[in-house]
């Protein structure tokens, strides 16, 4: 049985409609995230399970149990908002009490709660402090302590950490993802960061314009997207994509490079993608950046890709080139050599015909020939 | 010592420099206190002096605390001071929650359109005249024509002389006060609810928190600092109370419980042409205000870290 589903579940806003008929079913302790951009529906989705938000079409299963009309405390689910919610006045006990304190548990059920909770969280020494004499990550944390302390069937978390600097984001990001192994809760986490979907995620749900683009686990959509979209959002830097028109040369499928008159650039397409494409079809070939390199290395069935390097952004050990292939801009994620400067002067760019991604330029639809 | 002051001044001179925009928006402000409030305190001698217009202010003698021992010995002013803290007192305990409970009432509606026009209703009475009120309130409780008199006939009972019986003077003046000011006093509330983080609320809500709770728990410690302040406000105006409306409203009949300082001041002063015996009243009146207001705040931020200045 899935902790929670939604069947083709739809969010309107009068004649607006915001979330089109999303489905989804989270397994018992399962740790999924939607991410994707700012207005994409994610967060209405969640506060549609929450209970926060009505909805307009479809229904939303919690435990096996409709919950539709169901208002939020009935719900069995705690929330983590994004810009944590403590009540200003409370302490940090009080805060972490207060979902037991108003479903009138006893004295000693609550300390006992509050205590395991503060333990768990690192929050001992903060119990007597008001959230104004916190910092943010500790903020955070009693954001957190609040929901465990309900030992609820779900948690929702909405984009909690990004409030917080890129520091205390990674430190968090670790804290919950223990958490949530430590205690096996079943979690939905709601963000537009696409490292914290990586990272966080046991399955991602990728979603724009109000439509689930695609689900499934990280590695999963990073390595085949469903669509360009998928593509282009997961990944950092994300995904290049060159427009290209299909051409037939020997029996394989090549991608003329769109803007080739002054400097002229084509990919073979793999093998598999020959019985796929149709000649003269519009496509987009993406390559990712970190599978383009400027040294050959032991891939065998690499290709040289004429370039032009405009800007080099070295990140320590590896370095970013922003470059044109083309003209159309291409960033790639190399080692740094030891001379940094040697870089500018690249003028090829190598890469495995294996990872090349293939999209449909008019649907954006991955062209999946492979098995 | 003139090297801090130097240091002081110096201080003074790159403030006003930095911010001068700011000084010269406050200065019509500041001319008008300076004119209109700290000139006329210079007529405050008055009361020390056994003052006579035809002397003017600086021929009329010297009498020290003379017009306040006098002051202190009429039974009249004694019962108008009484009076005073009585009506501001009863007003503090009766009138000053409505203005919460209204606001609070208003922030649980959920029609948009029965909100507005609840407010609208309550808010109204604020800009009527009170010389309008008081003839309303002496209509409706005219023991012949009045609508609450004739509701007490037609149930059988005598008619009530609301206006001439002491006892009643003030819950009238408190209770059409009530309903004159309590709407638009609302405001100050709906403002600070409305500063009140709905995460706050959504997040009761997933916790299980019920409407009663979320008031009880939420909204109103979320305002208390504004409360504490119109608390602090009202404190200091407990020996103040507008004499218009108590003009309009009482007569030599119901003196006992309705003759307040500002009507005591008024009927000296003017009517009596006794001066300085009414600024001396009108000190002795501002000083308590002062001394209400000011333990008001010291207590409050001890209490509450929430004051006035």
């Amino acid at each position: 049985m899935s902790a929670v589903e939604l069947n083709d579940v739809v969010k309107r806003y009068g004649a607006l409609e915001v979330v089109h008929s999303i489905d989804l079913s989270v397994v018992q302790g399962e740790f999924v995230v939607l991410v994707g951009p700012s207005g994409c529906g994610k967060s209405t989705t969640l506060r549609m399970v929450a209970g926060l938000e009505d909805i307009s079409g479809g229904t939303i299963s919690i435990g096996g149990r409709v919950v539709n009309r169901m208002a939020p405390k009935d719900r069995d689910v705690a929330m983590v908002f994004q810009n944590y919610a403590l009540y200003p006045h409370l302490n940090v006990a009080e805060n972490i009490a207060f979902g037991l304190r108003v479903r009138g548990e006893k004295n000693a059920v609550v300390e006992a709660a509050v205590s395991e909770a503060a333990t768990i969280l690192d929050l001992t020494p903060y119990l007597k402090r008001k959230p104004a004499d916190l910092s943010g990550g500790q903020r955070q944390r009693v954001a957190m302590g609040r929901a465990i302390v309900r030992k609820p069937r779900v948690f929702l978390f909405d984009e909690p950490l990004s409030n917080l600097d890129a520091k205390l984001r990674t430190q968090m990001r670790a804290e919950i993802r223990r958490l949530h192994n430590r205690m096996g809760v079943t979690s939905i986490y709601v963000t537009h960061d696409q490292v914290e979907a990586m990272t966080l995620a046991d399955r991602i749900v990728v979603m724009n314009s109000g439509r689930v683009e695609q689900v499934g686990s990280p590695m999963e959509l990073f390595l085949n997207p469903a669509n360009a979209f998928v593509a282009s959002f997961l990944g950092s830097p994300p995904m290049n994509l060159l427009k290209a028109t299909v051409t037939a040369a020997n029996g394989a499928a090549v991608a003329r490079i769109d803007g080739t008159d002054d400097n002229p650039a084509q990919l073979t397409l793999p093998a598999w993608s020959a019985a796929a494409l149709d000649a003269g079809q519009r496509i987009l070939v993406g390559l990712r950046p970190e599978h383009l390199e400027i040294e050959t290395g032991t891939v065998a069935d690499v290709q040289n890709i004429p370039t032009t390097v405009d800007l080099v952004e070295p990140l320590g050990s590896e370095a970013l080139l922003h470059c044109r292939i083309a003209g159309q801009p291409v960033v790639a994620k190399v080692d740094t050599p030891s001379d940094v400067q040697k870089l500018a002067e690249v003028r090829q760019l190598l890469m495995p015909t294996d990872r090349l991604h293939i999209f449909d330029l008019e649907t954006g639809r991955a062209v999946n020939g492979r098995s | 010592m003139t090297s801090r002051m130097t240091h002081y001044l110096k201080g003074i001179g790159e403030d006003l420099r930095r911010d001068w925009q700011l000084y010269l928006l406050a200065l019509p402000m500041i001319v008008w206190f300076l004119l209109f409030l700290y000139k006329p305190m210079e007529g405050l001698q008055i009361a020390f002096k056994d003052f006579s217009p035809f002397r003017g202010i600086a021929g009329s003698p010297w009498v020290g605390l003379e017009n306040f021992r006098t002051l202190l010995e009429d039974q009249i002013f004694i019962r108008a001071f009484i009076n005073t803290i009585t009506i501001s007192g009863l007003g503090l305990i009766f009138a000053f929650p409505v203005p919460i409970i209204l606001a609070l009432m208003f922030n649980e509606l959920q029609n948009e359109f029965g909100r507005r026009f609840s407010q609208t209703i309550v808010y109204l009475p604020h800009f009527i005249s009170v010389v309008i009120v008081a003839g309303i309130v002496i209509n409706l409780l005219s023991p012949t024509t009045g609508v609450i008199n004739l509701i007490l006939s037609s149930l059988g009972f005598e008619p009530v002389y609301f206006l001439t019986q002491p006892e009643w003077f003030r819950s009238v003046f408190i209770g059409s006060n009530i309903w004159k000011e309590a709407g638009f006093e609302s405001i100050v509330y709906l403002a600070a609810i409305a500063g009140v983080s709905p995460t706050l609320y959504e997040s009761a809500r997933v916790d299980g928190a019920s409407r009663w709770q979320m008031i009880w728990r939420i909204t109103l410690p979320c305002i208390l600092p504004t409360i504490i302040i119109m608390l602090i406000i009202r404190i200091g105006n407990l020996v103040e109370v507008g004499f218009e409306y108590i003009i309009l409203l009482y007569q030599p009949a119901t003196y006992s419980t309705a003759d307040v300082v500002s009507t005591y001041v008024y009927r000296t002063g003017l009517q009596g042409t006794q001066y300085d015996l009414a600024t001396a009243a009108g000190l002795f009146n501002a000083v308590i205000a002062f001394a209400l207001v000011f333990t008001a705040n010291r207590i409050s931020r001890k209490v509450s870290s929430t004051s006035l200045w």
